[in-house]
């Protein structure tokens, strides 16, 4: 019988000579890791970020025949910006006294306009195997009318950062960075942010002061959750470039800032929160003893397409000693004390789009509240209603239109100053 | 008296066996799908190998050197035969061999020469050479076939382990068939995380400290990215293909796929900066196919920002 059977085995050999389901047997890849060599320590990235702006009346929020001094806050409080970097579109007093406490503005007046915000340009340097990184981010703001700022180049942020131990989530940066105070920072460039328009308090913490910081983060995992700080000494506080002059300091003694952050990170949930605290002396003041203080509480969630971002902010300057009153728009005679406080509230929803021209579409709305002057004048009431959209092409194209309506609650009259915004943010 | 009893009497050394009854080659296994095929071929390589010892040592037993050494050189001339049973014959034929007269028996009447021909071969290796991919250059490139004129058999997942050591993943890029396991392992001293916004392949291994290890099945085809909620640096990629013929290109990018059917193939190259896999038409007809070079592309946009979780934008210069 075996006899008979042979040929049929034979007859098989060829067949049965093959693997079982073969899978690219002895070359079945175990992975790819790039040789160190061929990563570059550099790194450049960037945007550039244009737009279309309309704002309702002249622009200005100054109410024609209202003759109260200063006028600053018929312009800030009510703030209505046009662009990422908070710019306004006019800051035209007709003549009347301000003092200083002005936003950098487009000069467009109550005119539609076309706005080259930004183009920004980052250098990454982080040398293989060094806990080393080196930041630079350069910025040109061209603000080619006459009737607004300057056109300005920003070296924006500028700073080394060292990570000394390997075991702990432990960094230390120095020189010009990121403000460490609430959240807004986070998502200050037009990149990044959901939307075009800064808070009405982003002013107060998106500076970027110059000194030292440190960051730690303490890991929990059996809750899936972090405890962090981030904490800084520098020559100012975190007030955004217009309202300080951010470069030596004028005390010799440092501010403090500090955020204690906790996240609870689930795929797809995310909660975070934070308080943070600032105290030292005001940034246009030379007597240590003229104090700023301010105060923050931050939340966000995330549930799936769902976000939700909050924040608080107050902040309390003291009377000056003595004028005269530097800022980042110029020198201005009156140093009186202010207060002010605010917040705001974004819900936003990521629409579920993934395709690869459409990389992204979101929708988002904003509340934001306020509640400022200074001494001896009247505080002033104002809110904000922001409503916008978004769509990401190609991963590098974000087109953005938003819509502000500036409401002023009290203290002042109500003058007609909302904004229709866009921008096109190109990512490199 | 059926195969397992034999099997059984062999392996208790039972009762002084004559002869090998032997059976009935090809099985009678119905073949209705690739898997029955596959299932067919590995069922019909053992029964062979294990008639070819058994029928051999029965021989060798009861003195008949000439049958014994004709069973025992055919196994031994079977392809990829397993180095154990190699280990284990090898003496017994060249025994039986120098037993029998020291030349081959002569192949029992109404069978097919001793020597028949050599088999007409039906694996192939298929190699080539990738090109491209930008500045990081071509290593890393997933390369794989699925047939065309048939369907592709179904791969056998595998079980492989990317490190995350210095911040990294290691590999950065790792291609593995559907099914298949991937341990992740913390070699680093900080606490890491894994975890994939990539749909529908989106996971969340949460976080672990140095030395511990935690898995990921993956039973959808295409790239998944790789991310560290605490790291921002960290990114890698697992590419999940459905199909056993696929290889990763070396850093000058080569690449090869051994055993191989002959057939009709859809050859894919897919990059790390590649939207889209790059396609190509190949037939598989000879024992080895050199597939002219292919240039990946380089079409995706450099990642700016790396999304934490919750789909936010980080910044790399931000925090740890």
């Amino acid at each position: 019988m075996t006899r008979a059977l042979l040929p049929c085995l034979l007859a098989a050999l060829p067949v049965l000579a093959q693997p079982a389901v073969p899978e690219s047997e002895g070359s079945e890849p175990l992975g790819y890791t790039p040789p160190q060599a061929t990563r570059s320590p550099f790194r450049i990235s960037g945007y550039v970020d244009v737009g279309w702006a309309n704002a309702t009346g002249n622009g200005s929020s100054f109410v024609p025949g209202d003759t109260r001094v200063p006028a600053d806050y018929y312009v800030d409080p009510f703030a209505p910006a046009v662009n990422s970097r908070g710019d306004v579109a006019s800051i035209d007093s007709g003549g009347r006294f301000v003092n200083g406490f002005l936003p950098t503005t487009v000069g467009s007046g109550g005119n539609g306009t076309f706005l080259l915000n930004v183009a920004s340009l980052d250098l990454q340097v982080s040398p293989s195997g060094l806990p080393v990184l080196v930041f630079v981010r350069a910025q040109a703001l061209p603000r080619w009318n006459g009737n607004g700022s300057e056109t300005r180049f920003v070296l924006q942020q500028a700073f080394g950062r060292v990570s000394p131990v390997s075991s702990q989530e432990l960094s230390i940066s120095a020189g010009r960075f990121d403000s460490v105070f609430g959240i807004e920072y986070l998502e200050n460039e037009s990149n990044l942010r959901l939307g075009i328009t800064p808070s009405l308090i982003a002013r107060y913490s998106t500076g970027h002061p110059l000194g030292i910081k440190v960051f730690y983060r303490f890991q929990l995992p059996s809750i899936q959750s972090a405890i962090s700080i981030n904490a800084a000494a520098t020559n100012h506080g975190s007030q955004v470039e217009s309202l300080q002059v951010e470069t030596l300091s004028f005390t010799g003694v440092p501010v403090g800032s500090a955020r204690l952050g906790y996240e609870l990170s689930l795929l797809g949930t995310e909660l975070k929160l934070g308080i943070s605290g600032l105290y030292g002396p005001r940034n246009d003041q030379a007597d240590p003893g003229v104090i700023q203080k301010q105060l923050g509480f931050d939340a966000r969630v995330f549930v799936g397409p769902v976000s939700v971002w909050g924040e608080y902010v107050s902040l309390r300057e003291d009377p000056a000693s003595a004028p005269p009153k530097p800022t980042g728009t110029g020198i201005y005679t009156i140093a009186s004390g202010f207060k002010v406080h605010g917040f705001y509230l974004q819900l936003a929803y990521a629409l579920p789009v993934h395709d690869r021209v459409l990389s992204g579409a979101s929708v988002y709305g904003r509340y934001d509240r306020r509640k400022g002057g200074f001494d001896g004048t009247p505080q002033l009431l104002t809110s904000r209603w922001t409503v916008g959209g978004r769509i990401e092409l190609w991963s590098v194209l974000q087109l953005k239109a938003e819509v502000l309506f500036n409401r002023e609650n009290a203290g002042a009259p109500t003058v007609d100053n909302d904004v229709f915004t866009t921008s096109a943010v190109f990512s490199f | 008296m059926g195969t397992v009893t034999w099997m059984l009497m062999l392996s208790l050394g039972a009762g002084p066996a004559k002869e090998w009854p032997g059976d009935d080659v090809p099985l009678p296994l119905a073949v209705r799908t690739p898997e029955d095929l596959a299932f067919k071929v590995v069922a019909e390589r053992s029964y062979l190998e294990f008639n070819l010892m058994a029928s051999g040592k029965l021989a060798y037993d009861r003195g008949d050197m000439a049958t014994a050494a004709d069973r025992f050189e055919r196994l031994l001339s079977l392809k990829d035969l397993s180095p154990d049973v190699a280990l284990v014959v090898r003496p017994l034929a060249e025994d039986a061999r120098r037993r029998a007269g020291g030349s081959r028996v002569a192949a029992p009447e109404g069978s097919v020469p001793a020597q028949p021909q050599a088999p007409k071969p039906v694996l192939a290796s298929v190699r080539g050479l990738i090109a491209g991919g930008g500045d990081l250059g071509p290593g890393g490139t997933v390369v794989w076939l699925t047939r065309t004129d048939a369907p592709s058999p179904r791969p056998r997942g595998v079980e492989r382990t990317v490190f995350q050591r210095g911040k990294q993943f290691i590999p950065r890029i790792l291609a593995v068939p559907v099914g298949s396991t991937v341990h992740f392992r913390n070699d680093d001293e900080v606490f890491h995380n894994v975890f994939s916004l990539t749909r529908p392949n989106d996971f969340d291994l949460g976080l672990y400290r140095s030395g511990e290890s935690r898995d990921k099945t993956f039973r959808t085809p295409g790239p998944v990215n790789l991310l560290c909620n605490i790291h921002s640096s960290m990114v890698g990629y697992v590419y999940v293909v459905d199909t056993p013929y696929y290889a990763q290109a070396d850093a000058s990018g080569s690449w090869s796929v051994r055993n191989v059917p002959f057939g009709e193939y859809q050859l894919r190259a897919w990059h790390e900066s590649s939207v889209e896999p790059v396609k190509r038409s190949i037939s598989v007809k000879a024992e080895t196919v050199n597939v002219p070079q292919l240039t990946v592309n380089s079409d995706r946009p450099p990642v700016t920002f790396v999304p934490d979780k919750a789909g936010k934008p980080r910044q790399t210069q931000l925090g740890y």
